[in-house]
């Protein structure tokens, strides 16, 4: 699995970073930066749960290559 | 033929104050039979369904927030960032941001912590409080006099200033007069944080003014007019918000033992309980955008300048969106809530708001697990922002 965040899209909500510490982490205003752009097997339940929660949807993961 | 809703008509007759305890049911009328219509009495446009209000949301070039003038709020300018429109808007944002960040508000959080386990402490040995007035109002207030720098003596000024904005009717009855009470307060806003500038810039601290006194946008310190007109903001944004929804919070759970019990059990499930809430309270019922062009939504024809109402709380119930939305659920797997709005303008305190919510529900837990609505008593709630104004609990004092 990888992941993705549309950067123009997001606003600073902050629910990756809360949800999945491990992949996602916050830039000086707060929005997303995705530290694992490869999500490991352990992380991707949070991964997919940082996902169903961005009221923006701009994160997105990519499933299939891993 | 529904009370809420007239489909053909295309009209909400959505009387807020009587539906202000519950507005769930309302909402979900409104989505059903009316997700694109015109409040009875006035007119005015109202936009309800979650992907229409997402869409709004994300479309400030269409969907403005420059709207000073249309909402007396005692106010002589536009509040910074909060009235005013991408780019410009931007610019203050990427100012601010990073002074509201989360890892930023997580400095605040032992400050807060002591705040509301101080405040229980006057109340305790009781086995009785009004929640509102003795928990809800003044731990938000507390918060922002540790932002600002300020001390805790000033907890009346503000609760005071900010009543005079927000509902100035409590103490004039008389509508004019009211509105005069208004303007005079915002004055007497606008001339506090004028008065704590010169303070700053004479003698600097580690605080959010120092830095509004210091910062600069592209090249240049803040004007006098764009620092008050920040602060502005900060008092009728930061401190009612919090307070209303503490009060919908505990009002739920006090009304919902079994669900209080889950979170008195595993304190795990307070951070998924405080979103939860959020989306299904949603405090702030709806944020206001002013139409820069024609817009047909539904079949509903808008036209530039009207005053149209994005229905936040009922977005938050929608079924097109939400698994089982009329479910209260703690652990829900998806929740895409806009309780904080959502675009440009997502709710600048967001971070601050969270961490006072979840903190102030463990610490509330942590010493009073077991508490309920004082028999014979109902809670009373307002309007607009739905704030538990009278909120009578009482809980079990083991003596």
């Amino acid at each position: 699995m990888r992941v993705r965040v549309d950067s123009a899209a997001c606003v600073g909500h902050g629910r990756c970073y809360e949800i999945a510490p491990e992949i996602f982490e916050d830039d000086e205003r707060g929005h997303c930066v995705i530290t694992r752009e490869k999500v490991p097997p352990a992380h991707q339940d949070a991964a997919r749960r940082a996902e169903a929660n961005c009221p923006e949807q701009a994160i997105q993961l990519l499933t299939g290559d891993d | 033929m529904s009370k809420v809703v007239d489909p053909e008509k295309r009209e909400i007759n959505f009387v807020e104050a009587s539906a202000s305890a519950c507005p769930q049911a309302a909402y979900r009328e409104i989505l059903s039979g009316c997700p694109v219509g015109r409040f009875a009495l006035t007119g005015a446009p109202v936009i309800s369904r979650y992907e229409d209000v997402v869409w709004a949301l994300r479309h400030p070039e269409i969907f403005s927030s420059a709207m000073d003038l249309q909402i007396a709020l005692g106010t002589e300018r536009p509040m910074i960032p909060q009235q005013i429109d991408p780019p410009e808007q931007t610019k203050y944002r990427k100012l601010l941001d990073p002074r509201f960040s989360k890892k930023r508000m997580m400095e605040l959080e032992p400050a807060v912590r002591a705040d509301a386990n101080g405040l229980i402490d006057r109340f305790f040995d009781k086995g009785e409080c009004e929640f509102d007035r003795d928990f809800a109002i003044p731990l938000p207030c507390n918060a922002f006099l540790h932002l600002m720098g300020l001390p805790p003596e000033e907890l009346d000024t503000f609760l005071r200033m900010k009543d005079g904005i927000i509902r100035p009717h409590l103490t004039h009855e008389d509508m004019e007069a009211a509105q005069q009470y208004r303007i005079q307060t915002g004055k007497e806003i606008y001339a506090y944080f004028r008065d704590m500038i010169v303070l700053r810039r004479k003698e600097p601290k580690d605080d959010l003014m120092t830095y509004l006194v210091t910062c600069e946008l592209q090249g240049r310190k803040l004007s006098e007019n764009e620092i008050v007109d920040i602060c502005f903001l900060f008092i009728l944004a930061g401190l009612d918000t919090v307070t209303a929804t503490l009060g919908c919070n505990v009002a739920y759970l006090a009304a919902n033992p079994e669900q209080r019990r889950k979170l008195v059990a595993d304190r795990g499930q307070i951070e998924g309980a405080v979103e939860e809430l959020l989306r299904w309270e949603t405090p702030v019922t709806a944020v206001p955008r002013l139409l820069k062009q024609d817009v047909t939504l539904n079949g509903l024809e808008m036209k530039e300048g009207e005053l149209v109402t994005l229905l936040l709380g009922a977005s938050n119930v929608d079924d097109e969106e939400f698994e089982s939305a009329e479910d209260v659920d703690f652990a829900r797997e998806r929740n895409r809530h806009l309780a904080f709005g959502g675009g440009a303008h997502r709710c600048l305190g967001s971070h601050l708001a969270r961490m006072e919510l979840r903190v102030a529900m463990e610490v509330w837990h942590e010493r009073i697990p077991d508490y309920e609505v004082k028999p014979g008593e109902t809670p009373v709630y307002s309007p607009g922002i739905r704030e538990v104004q009278y909120l009578p609990l009482v809980w079990p004092t083991g003596s």
